[in-house]
Parts: C-alpha cells; sequence; structure tokens
C-alpha cells in the first residue's frame, strides 16, 4: 500500500476552512488522497465530513485554503468546475432526477450528442452495457428513477460516478441506506473502482464498512482533522477513541 | 423505503435479468399517454355532443375557424410547457403579450419598417424574460412573484406608451402575416404547427430540452451534475417572453389593431391552465407538446362549441374550472400509484 511520501498526492486539501455565519464548520482542514486508494472520513454528526465533501465536489466554496488535483492548483466555483476537474459525486441525497429514466439520469450533465441532439440509442446501449458489466440489475434502463427502490437507486448513483471515468470518486454515506446484499454489491463497486487506480474518497457512518473496504481512514471531529490512520495499523476501538475525542493526535489546548 | 428492498425478490437475485426486460420501460413510456388518451376521448365526447345537437360544428369551416381560435394560445402554451417543464412558471405572458404588440405597433406608426418592427417587439418580450429570470436567480424572488411583478410592469407600460388607446394603421404586408390564409386555412394555423413542432423537438430530443427538463424534475441533482440551471433559467424565460410577445404581434395584425389591453390575466390563466390540463406538472420535469396542443384545443373546442350549440359563452369557465381540477387530480392518482416516494 502506498503511503504519504511515497509518491504524489492524487488529491490534496491544504488548510480548508469554511464558516456558515458565526459557525466554522472546518477550521483549517488538510486531507490526501491517492490514486488505487480508498481514504474513508469518519467523524460524529456535525465534525464537518458532508461540509468537506461539499467543498471537494464544489457545492460549496472554502473560506480559506487550497485545493490541488494532481498537483496542480484548483479553484471550485461550482460543481460543473468540480467535475471538469476529474471529481465525481455520489451526494447523500444521490442527485437522481425521479421523473427521468436510468440512462439518462446515468448521462445527466454529459449527455452523448450529436450536434444540438441527444444521442439517445447510444446514451440508451452504453448505459445498458455498462450496467450488464457492473451486475447492476433495473428492469429497464427506460425505466423511471422513481420507480426503483432505495437500493436500486442508490447503486445507480455509485454507477453513474463510475461511468464518468472520473479520477477522483467521492461517496457521502453509500451504504446508508442499503440492505446486507446491496452493501456488499456497493463494497464490490467500490472495489472495482480502486483496481481501476481511481482515487476514492468515503464519508461513513459504517465501521464495518469502512474496515471491510477502506486503505485509510480520517477521522473529524469539531470541524478538524482528528487523526488519520493506515486501515491495517490500527483498530476500530482506536478509531472510536478519535470520534468521540478520547485519542487525539493534535495537541490538548488546540481542541476547541 | 430502504428497509424493503432487501425482501425484492426482483432486485437483482435472478442474475440473468440484469438490465434486460423492456416491460417496465415500455409502461413508463406509454403511462406518459394515457392522460393524452384521457384528453382525446375527452376532445372527441364533447364533439359528439355539440354536432349532435347543431350538425354546423363538424362543418370544415367551422373546424378551421376552432382550429385558428387556439393557435395564438397555443403559440404562447408551447413556451409556457417549457417554462413548467423546467420547473419554472410565468405569469407575465399576457402582459408581454400585449407589450410586444403595442411596441411593434407604435414603431409601425411612427415609420419604422414592420419587419424591424416585429423584431423590436419581440426583443421587448426577450427583456421581460431576462427580468424575470434574474429576479428569480439573483433576488431569490420565487418565479411566481417575480413573473406577477413583471406582469404589473409590463400591462402598465403598455398602457402608459399607448395612452390607454388602440394603435392601428399597419401595413398591410403587416396585417397579411396574421390575417392571411392560403387555401382557406390561416397561416396562423401554420405557424402554430411550426412553432409546435420546434417546441416539441427541442423538449424531446435535444440537449438543451433534457436539460430543461432534468432542472425541473430536480434542480439540486441537476446543478449538483454540473448542468447550468441559472443559464437555462435565462434561456428558458428569454423564449417565454420572446414567443408571449411574438404571438401578441401576430395577433395584433390578425386584428389589424394592436390594444394595451388584450391578452392580461385572462390569456395567462387560460394559457397555464391549458398546458396543466395537457398534462404538464406544476412541479416540473413532467409535460409534453402535444398534450399541451390538446389542451389548447379541448378550450376552443368548449368555446366554440357552446357558441355553435347557442349556450351563453359564460357557462365556458365553469366547464373549464371542473376540467381543470379533474384533470390534475387524475394525474396525481396516477403518480402515487407509479412512484415510490
Amino acid at each position: 500500500m502506498a503511503g504519504p511520501g511515497t509518491r504524489a498526492a492524487d488529491l490534496e486539501l491544504r488548510g480548508i476552512t469554511k464558516r456558515f455565519g458565526h459557525v466554522t464548520a472546518l477550521a483549517g482542514v488538510d486531507l490526501t488522497a491517492y490514486a488505487g486508494q480508498v481514504l474513508a472520513i469518519l467523524g460524529d454528526n456535525g465534525a464537518g465530513k458532508s461540509t468537506l465533501i461539499k467543498i471537494i465536489s464544489g457545492v460549496y466554496h472554502q473560506d480559506d485554503g487550497e485545493i490541488r488535483v494532481d498537483g496542480n492548483r484548483v479553484v471550485f466555483r461550482s460543481p460543473a468546475d468540480s467535475r471538469r476537474a476529474g471529481v465525481a459525486t455520489v451526494f447523500q441525497d444521490l442527485a437522481l432526477v425521479e421523473v427521468l429514466d436510468v440512462s439518462t439520469n446515468m448521462f445527466l450533465g454529459q449527455f452523448p450528442r450529436r450536434g444540438w441532439f441527444v444521442d439517445r440509442k447510444a446514451m440508451d446501449s452504453q448505459s445498458r452495457a455498462f450496467l450488464e458489466e457492473h451486475k447492476v440489475t433495473v428492469a429497464s434502463v427506460k425505466a423511471e428513477m422513481g420507480m426503483l427502490s432505495g437500493g436500486q437507486r442508490q447503486i445507480v448513483a455509485i454507477a453513474r460516478a463510475m461511468r464518468t471515468g472520473a479520477g477522483i470518486v467521492l461517496l457521502d454515506e453509500p451504504t446508508a441506506a442499503l440492505g446486507v446484499r446491496e452493501t456488499a454489491h456497493a463494497t464490490n463497486l467500490i472495489r472495482d473502482l480502486r483496481g481501476r487506480d481511481t482515487t476514492v474518497i468515503c464519508v461513513s457512518h459504517d465501521m464495518n464498512f469502512v474496515f471491510d473496504v477502506a486503505d485509510r481512514v480520517q477521522v473529524m471531529r469539531l470541524g478538524r482533522v482528528a487523526g488519520v490512520r493506515d486501515v491495517a495499523a490500527t483498530t476500530k476501538d482506536e478509531i472510536i477513541g478519535l470520534i468521540t475525542g478520547s485519542v487525539s493526535d493534535q495537541p490538548a489546548g488546540e481542541l476547541p | 423505503m430502504s428497509q424493503a428492498t432487501a425482501g425484492r425478490p426482483s432486485a437483482g437475485r435472478t442474475g440473468g435479468r440484469t438490465a434486460r426486460s423492456s416491460q417496465p420501460g415500455d409502461r413508463a413510456q406509454w403511462s406518459r399517454y394515457t392522460q393524452q388518451a384521457g384528453l382525446i376521448a375527452c376532445v372527441l365526447v364533447l364533439a359528439a355532443v355539440f354536432a349532435a345537437r347543431n350538425g354546423t360544428f363538424l362543418s370544415p369551416s367551422n373546424l378551421i375557424e376552432l382550429l385558428r381560435s387556439a393557435t395564438l394560445y397555443f403559440i404562447v402554451a408551447c413556451a409556457s410547457t417549457l417554462v413548467l417543464v423546467g420547473g419554472g412558471l410565468d405569469f407575465s405572458i399576457g402582459a408581454v403579450y400585449a407589450l410586444g404588440a403595442v411596441v411593434t405597433g407604435l414603431l409601425m406608426t411612427h415609420g419604422t419598417p414592420w419587419p424591424l418592427a416585429l423584431l423590436a417587439g419581440v426583443a421587448v418580450g426577450v427583456g421581460v424574460g431576462l427580468a424575470n429570470a434574474a429576479a428569480s436567480i439573483y433576488l431569490g424572488v420565487p418565479p411566481l412573484i417575480a413573473t406577477l411583478g413583471t406582469f404589473f410592469v409590463a400591462g402598465g407600460v403598455a398602457v402608459v406608451i399607448t395612452g390607454g388607446t388602440d394603435v392601428y394603421g399597419f401595413p398591410n404586408a403587416f396585417i397579411n402575416i396574421g390575417a392571411g390564409s392560403v387555401g382557406g386555412i390561416p397561416y396562423l394555423i401554420f405557424y402554430a404547427v411550426i412553432i409546435g413542432l420546434i417546441f416539441h423537438v427541442v423538449l424531446e430530443r435535444t440537449v438543451f430540452g433534457y436539460n430543461i427538463r432534468a432542472t425541473g424534475g430536480n434542480r439540486g441533482a441537476a446543478a449538483a451534475n454540473g448542468i447550468r440551471v441559472a443559464r437555462l433559467d435565462m434561456a428558458m424565460y428569454a423564449t417565454s417572453g420572446a414567443v408571449a410577445a411574438l404571438a401578441g404581434i401576430l395577433g395584433a395584425a390578425r386584428l389589424s389593431t394592436a390594444s394595451p389591453s388584450a391578452g392580461g390575466a385572462s390569456l395567462t390563466f387560460q394559457v397555464v391552465t391549458a398546458v396543466i390540463i395537457g398534462g404538464t406538472s406544476l412541479f416540473g420535469g413532467i409535460g409534453t407538446i402535444a398534450g399541451s396542443a390538446l389542451g389548447a384545443i379541448l378550450f376552443a373546442e368548449i368555446n366554440n362549441g357552446l357558441q355553435v350549440i347557442n349556450v351563453d359563452p359564460l357557462y365556458q369557465n365553469i366547464f373549464i374550472g371542473v376540467i381543470l381540477v379533474a384533470a390534475v387530480a387524475i394525474d396525481q392518482y396516477r403518480r402515487k400509484r407509479r412512484y415510490r416516494t
């Protein structure tokens, strides 16, 4: 497993700070993620996990700090900027359009074109082929999203992020709404991504899922980084300690 | 919703069915047309009732008159369908209809060549549309309020610049574009068909149309997936303003008069009602031009038919109100059965 220092980071955040009015959601947060690895972000409610994801995906813009992709500084003013830089995000609310069919959702924002027109045939056949390749079962790529179960929607949302071929994939609570079998499927999809040398960053509450799929864990607490660990070299107890604050990498005085 | 998924046998236990069977997809395609089938049935039943009471209802000249009376509403309804599918709402159309007409009319009576005057009238509509979009995007005013505001402003401007009186004395070439006909069929019907086809293709086939539908279906999801929703709003409302102004100008050409009191609230309400009766959702994402065409035809049919069978046209609104509520109630019922929430 490649660790910090052995190779250049594929996604690097330095000193990210984000305030909402008087609330400081993130206070000087660093993050480094590498291709072919899964970085899990853990933390209690309000630790700043979702805010961090939204900054990387361009939904929020940080008040301070910088983002680098492949060593190049990038500025995300919108989700479109983030996508252009090669970041695909699976949001917690999935960002699917329920009244539209599966293949349109698979290509949302990136429709295959023929001039001004959407190449519907290419879109359907590529969606079908991609979903089959990854054993995603939907009745039809022309079925409306709203007719699918919650688990199917989650899997389609992950498949969409894979389809874009993005070098960096963010997943916000990918297993929160899933049953046992679908969690296993999601885990397989994430392993596929890692196998394709994608940089995967995954926010989760699910400790078992994290220890199952992640290579490294970054624990957030009260808007700061409580610690970063290799999964192979840590224990659930230590991670829980970091989450609750009973274990800390930071000098006690720095914690709010 | 999540707990129910684990026990669903069809969700993937049978590995051979991977993205293969097309039945539910076909059903989804089919159900898009069932409301239109209901509308067609409604149009036909009413036609039978009117024809039974007075045979002239089905005469070619009456049917042409019926279609002609639907054209201007339908042209505006095409743009309104686009706006509603895109998750917006444009109440300013009735006033823009009048403003476009009087701007073009005044320019012509002051010596501007009619093609330029027509373009200027349409440009005013585009301006009102951009103001609508800007108010909702940058000031955070809901579209209902933004376009209600511009409804009053545009209507007020139309009255002020004309002094409240009709404008007339237009060149014949201009009058001909609205009042002319070929083979007994008014030009207006051809315009409506062409504009309807253009909007249909834009909405169903183009990247712009797909983006509009995605934005109306789930604005947050569209934006998160990189669709530039603010830019789409601009294009959508500008189109709505342009088309409303164009319809007003064509109406002025047909009547040889541009009236500041044309269109107004009644046009706004009739157009939005026709669009919704045609199956377009007030909540965005759902709707077709074909449905709006049927809605506009149903409107014109009721208006025309009640006159043909000598029923006081004042009864028209009672019919319309009942049909509107019934159409939306049926739509809600179907959607509840179809979607998991």
